[in-house]
Parts: C-alpha cells; structure tokens; sequence
C-alpha cells in the first residue's frame, strides 16, 4: 500500500508542484506529532538519565557549548566595557570572588575545588578560559548566570557597576600567582594578628569580623586603602546594623554584600556593628584628582544645599555640627569619595535602596549633577572623621 | 474675555448643591478645611461672593455679560419663532430683510461693541500696578504649595508660607514667582486669577474691601497635588494686620513644655532643618516652607488639613498619602511618640 502511495505521489509531483505539496502535508504533520508524542512518552518512562555522574554526549556537550557562545555573542552586541584596569575595581571584585565564585572556580591553589568537579558542566578554572571571551560577554555571563549549568545569576541585577568590578578581577586573574591571590583577597587581614578590640567580641562574632568583614573593610574598619570598600570605622552602630538588615533583606541591593549580610543572625550584627563603631577611623584618604575648588564648592552643597534644585543641606542629617543626630542616618566624614560617588548615584538611578530612611535620599539626590556629586563627595572625603555621636 | 467668564461661572451653581458638595468633601478628605469653617462660610472661594475691589468688577461686568448675552438669546429665539410661524402667502420681503438685517446683524453688532468696549474698559483697572507705597506680597509657586515673602518698606522681607493676611481697604501689591512650572494665583473673592510663570515676575494689584477669611487656589493644572495647593487668605483691620505681621517676623518663642521640648530635639535630629526654616533654631533650610509660626496658621499642607497636632503627626508621618508626590518624604520609620513630639512642637509655634 505504501509503495502504492509512493507510486502516486511521484507520477503527480512530476506534474504539478502544488498538489504534490498538498500530497505530503498530511504525512509530514502525522510524523511530526508522532514524533512529539513519543518523545513525551519516553521522557515520561523516565528511562532519560538527568544524572550529571554520567556526563554529556559529545555532540550534547558541542550544541550547548555552541548555543551558549552565540547567545553570549548576540546578547552582548552594542554594550560597551567601561575602564576596567582600576585596581580598586580589581580588588572589589577579588573580594567577592573568594566568596561568591572561589567555591565552584577555585584558586590557584585549588583550581578544581572537589565538589563543584563532579558538576556537569564542570565549571572551569577561570584563568583557563578567560582569554576567550570579550569583557562585554564575561560582564553578561557573570550579571545572567548560565541555564543548565549551576552558574547563577547576580543576587542584585540593580549593580552593574559590581558586576564590573567582577570582571575587571577575572581580567586581572591569570597574572595572579597563589601569593598574589591570597593578598588580593584577603590584604592584612591574613596575618590574623589579634586586634585588641577583638577579643573583647564573643568569638562567633570575632569570626565574622575576621573571616567575612576584615578581608575587605579591614580589621579597623578603614578599608583597604584604595576606595574599593567603604570606611566603616566610626560609623554610627545603628546605621551599620540597619543597613546590615537591609542587605540581608535585599532591600539594599548587593550581590556582594547581600549573600554575607544574610548569614549573619540579627545579634551578631548588633555586635560587629558596635565593634566598627568603636574602632577609630584613619585619617582620610585623597580621593583621586582631589582640588580645592572642588572642595570649596562641595562644602557649599554640603552646607546650604543647592535650594533653585531643591536640593537640601547634607549636613543637617550626616553632619559635620554639634547638633545630635538621628543615629540611622550614617556619618560621611572621611569616607571614600568615589563611594560617596557611587552612592548618590545610585539613589539617582533608584538603584541603591537600603535601610527604611534610605528614601529620605531620592528627592535630594536627583537635584544633583555628576559635578555636584563629585564636589560634594571630595568635600566629605575631605574632613577628618569625627568621633561617631 | 470668555476665558474670564467660564471661570467665572463655575462659581455659579444652587446653594443646595454647593453645601453638598462641601458635605462630600469632608467624608472624602474629613480634615478638610472646609470642616473647620462654621455656617455661612462655605463662600470663601467664590468670584459672586466679592470682598475687593477688583473681584467686584469682575462681577459687575460678568453680571453685565450675562444680560447682554441674554438679549441676544432672546433676539435669536424670537427670529426662530417668527420664521416658524411665518406662511408663505403672508411673507413680505422688504419686512423679512428688515429683521434679518435688524435682529441678525446689527442688534448683536450693537449690542456685542458695548459689551466689548465695557469689558475693555474695566482692563485698565485691572492690570494697573498698586500706588507705589502700597503693601508689597512676593508669592512663588512651587509644588504644591505657596512661598510668601512680605517687603515692608523698612526692615527686613518675612517670609512665610501657605497663608497670606491683608490689611482691609489698602491696595496691596502681589508680585508673581515660580522657578518650576506654570501656576496661577486666584483668591476669587478678591481679584481675578493672574499666572506664575517660571523666569518672569508678573503682578497682581488687590484692594479687599471686607474682612474675613477667604480661599485662594492654584488655577492652571502644574502637577499631581495641584488640586491641594490652596491657602488661606485673611483680610483685617490695619492694627490687627501689623500686630499679625509684627509677630510673624519675629523668631520662634522656645518650646515651654516637656513634650515639645523632645519635638524640637527630634525634629533638629532628624534633619527637618535641611528642608524648613524654624527662626531662632539651627533649621535654616529653604527647600520647604518655613515653619517658625506654623501653629499660628489656620490649615496645613496648602490649606489641605486643619492645623492640630493629630493632622501634623499624620502629614509627618505618611505626607504622601495625603498629598500625592509631595516633595515632603514620609517619616513613617520613626517612633510613633517621636513623630508626636514633633507634632506637638510644631503645633506649639504659635
């Protein structure tokens, strides 16, 4: 019967290409949802094994490899990298690295950590494979994860400007021998000398300062020299404790500081929060093409705001002056002025969040220019710390 | 002209319906002002209802508007009458030209040219300045509320907020500000309606002639709280006005009580100052109205909510439920005793 229907088929397709057409459409879509439902009958018998044990075939492995680049390609067309060879950028992306991707990456000592080896894909030491790919498609893959493969994506999709510090790290990465690594990630806070306030710290605490604080705001709470990480010494403790909460929340957005806020329970950030406050801040840092008319006009803002702007004083809530003031709103004296920078910003953007006064910041912002913000951030940077009140 | 004149007529409708309407605003806005004023007041915004000279001439010439307009209706619905009942066997060509001539042309010719040269005339008036010497008033718009400043001819400018005090029987001098978008500036008792444009000042001349208190508003749309961006308007004798204005230029008395004590504290602590003016205290900010006398004002928020200490904690605490996209941030997050406090010592700058 089927050599019959073959027979007819040909002599009409030799004769007319439409009918012939109209001949196959129906064999064609009986094939293709037979097809369909034998491919659901054998997912159903579950004989399809999904364990990573086994790897993939070879030519599994190829198409996804395959689909994986051209999507990463396409995606990325049009985005711009922007100056990634800022060793503080460097340094803020070496410290999340050591927690967020160390475990499934690994380091120089250990490329291969045991556990992420037996994934599949297995992910890949990184210096290995970074040459390959563009910054523009590494900040892609490191700000969307990667289906099917355990790469996830970054906590807070609001910061850009972290995942970029990420890559600018993965960048900087295949320089790096195992010494240089662990002084990237890690600085002083390696040498585990005992600070003599720590031990006054219940040791739970004390571990938490050391393990997840100090690697990058410092033992004292200075940071790290150059402006990858704020200056938390001398702040005032509720505000550190509140932002804390937020991170752990996500009301502030992180994908850095988020996943370690949230694993520290509610009375141990009261504690390291009023460890850091008592911890005396250094005396401040220059910010980069500090000027004193910069200054001059940041202290203007500061003080008297701008008001055809709407823009209010800073210093009526964070100070310098004698009046008390809400202790939820931080002290911004000496603090780094790219992280100033950075965080009106991102209040601009709507992208910051934070604690429950953090809207406080929205209006007051977004009277701002990016040269209002710079001059204002110098000035702050400018002072010297005050003794949090 | 007829721009002036529709204004004019949303004045207009049945008392009836007005008390209604201001029953409906206090279930929907129950701290609406309207609820404070006793009977009888319920015409503080109305352009029929002057208390100026100004306003009294616009309402002359509105009434005279809707006489002329009314004999040309009638004129109109005669012509209609007649053509209707008119038989083709009775038509007599020369009388019909006559009244199409006479009723269709030169009647609203007539009568629109007096109309015209009568609303002209009462122009001048109008736009003319205040005698030099008068009274000077600097009000800008900003949104959703009203900076006032009062020039005396010696010392120096007052500024205040929300809540404007005339002098009755004296030409005051309004100069017209806004630094955002377009406002206008209507106190329909006493005066027409004159805009505030960014980057121009323009001038209003007011002579109130009753005192009481009245209702000014913002009459050109210029945001989401436009329709809460109202204040209040109080026409006093000359002595009683100096004393009131002698008193708002001084600084704020210290809080006496323990209460406002803590208010003034937290209000300090929490960065009020940034934002407001409290004379006499370290709160020198100009973003926001100066609160030095704000227990002094009748209303709050623009003339929205009646001045006590219930309505100020809920305006600290959630402004923008109250007030749609007020630039005021909401202080929700601080204790409920402290927002009280503070509301407590605001109510207290009498």
């Amino acid at each position: 019967m089927i050599r019959n229907w073959f027979k007819v088929a040909s002599a009409e397709g030799s004769g007319d290409a439409r009918s012939l057409l109209r001949h196959w459409i129906l064999p064609i879509t009986v094939f293709c949802v037979a097809l369909g439902i034998v491919g659901v009958l054998v997912a159903a018998s579950g004989v399809i094994p999904i364990k990573a044990s086994s790897g993939h075939w070879a030519i599994t492995r190829w198409f996804l490899q395959f689909s994986k680049e051209r999507s990463v390609a396409t995606h990325t067309l049009g985005l711009k990298a922007p100056p990634l060879d800022d060793r503080s950028l460097i340094l803020k992306g070496a410290g999340h690295y050591e927690i967020g991707c160390r475990p499934c990456h690994g380091s120089p000592e250990l490329h291969h950590p045991r556990i992420a080896h037996s994934m599949e894909p297995v992910p890949p030491y990184l210096p290995d494979t970074v040459t390959r790919w563009k910054p523009e498609e590494l900040f892609y893959m490191v700000k969307h994860g990667i289906k099917f493969t355990g790469m996830p994506a970054w906590p807070a999709q609001q910061r850009d400007d972290e995942v970029w510090a990420v890559v600018a790290f993965l960048l900087a990465f295949p320089e790096l021998d195992a010494e240089e690594y662990q002084q990237l990630v890690k600085g002083a806070s390696r040498t585990t000398q005992q600070h003599e306030s720590l031990t006054a710290l219940e040791p739970g605490t004390s571990t938490i300062v050391v393990e997840s604080c100090a690697p990058c705001h410092g033992l004292g709470g200075n940071g790290r020299e150059l402006a990858a990480f704020p200056r938390i010494a001398g702040q005032r403790a509720e505000y550190t404790a509140e932002s804390l909460k937020a991170y752990a929340r996500g009301d502030r957005h992180s994908g850095i500081m988020e996943p370690i806020a949230a694993g520290i329970s509610s009375e141990r950030i009261q504690q390291l929060a009023q460890y850091y406050e008592q911890q005396k801040p250094a005396s401040p840092a220059a910010a980069r093409d500090r000027t004193t008319s910069a200054i001059e006009r940041g202290q203007t803002i500061a003080h008297e705001g701008i008001p055809d702007k709407d823009v209010p004083a800073c210093v009526d809530c964070h100070g310098p002056g004698e009046t008390p003031r809400n202790r939820n709103y931080p002290l911004l004296a000496g603090q780094y002025a790219e992280y100033l920078t950075l965080q009106l910003t991102l209040f601009q953007q709507h992208q910051r969040g934070g604690t429950a006064y953090s809207h406080l910041m929205l209006r007051v912002s977004a009277g701002l220019n990016q040269q209002q913000i710079d001059d204002v951030a110098q000035y702050y940077s400018s002072l010297s710390s005050p003794v949090a009140r | 002209m007829t721009h002036h004149l529709r204004e004019l007529c949303r004045g207009i409708e049945p008392p009836s319906q007005r008390d209604s309407g201001a029953k409906r605003a206090e279930v929907a806005l129950p701290g609406s002002a309207v609820a404070l004023l006793p009977d009888g007041h319920s015409r503080i915004q109305s352009a029929l209802n002057p208390a100026g000279v100004e306003a009294a001439g616009i309402e002359n010439l509105f009434w005279w508007m809707v006489a002329g307009t009314t004999v040309v209706w009638l004129g109109v619905m005669a012509l209609t009458w007649h053509s209707v009942r008119t038989h083709p066997e009775s038509f007599n060509r020369r009388r019909e030209a006559f009244i199409i001539v006479g009723c269709g042309a030169i009647l609203p010719t007539v009568v629109l040219s007096i109309l015209l040269v009568f609303g002209l005339s009462a122009l001048p008036g109008l736009v003319a300045p205040a005698p030099s010497g008068s009274l000077k008033v600097v009000v800008s718009g900003e949104m959703w509320w009203w900076r006032v400043r009062y020039e005396p001819a010696e010392g120096q400018p007052i500024i205040l907020a929300n809540e404007i005090h005339l002098p009755v029987g004296e030409p005051v001098q309004f100069l017209l500000e806004s630094d955002n978008v377009i406002h206008s500036f209507w106190i329909p008792s006493l005066a027409g309606k004159m805009d505030l444009i960014p980057g121009r000042t323009t001038r209003l001349a007011v002579t109130p002639t009753k005192t009481g208190l009245f209702r000014g508003v913002c009459a050109e749309y210029c945001g989401t709280s436009h329709a809460l961006m109202k204040f209040d308007v109080v026409v006093e004798e000359k002595e009683e006005f100096n004393r009131w204005l002698a008193h708002q230029a001084t600084p704020a008395a210290p809080p006496d009580n323990p209460l406002a004590q803590r208010g003034e504290k937290q209000f300090l602590a929490n960065g009020c100052g940034a934002c407001h003016t409290v004379r006499g205290t370290n709160a020198a900010g100009v973003v926001g109205p100066d609160l030095t006398h704000l227990g002094s004002r009748l209303s709050i928020a623009a003339a929205s909510w009646p001045n006590d200490s219930a309505h100020l904690r809920r305006w600290i605490a959630d402004s923008d439920k109250i007030k749609p996209g007020a630039y005021m941030p909401k202080f929700d997050m601080l204790r409920s005793d402290d927002v009280n406090a503070m509301a407590v010592y605001l109510k207290g700058l009498k």
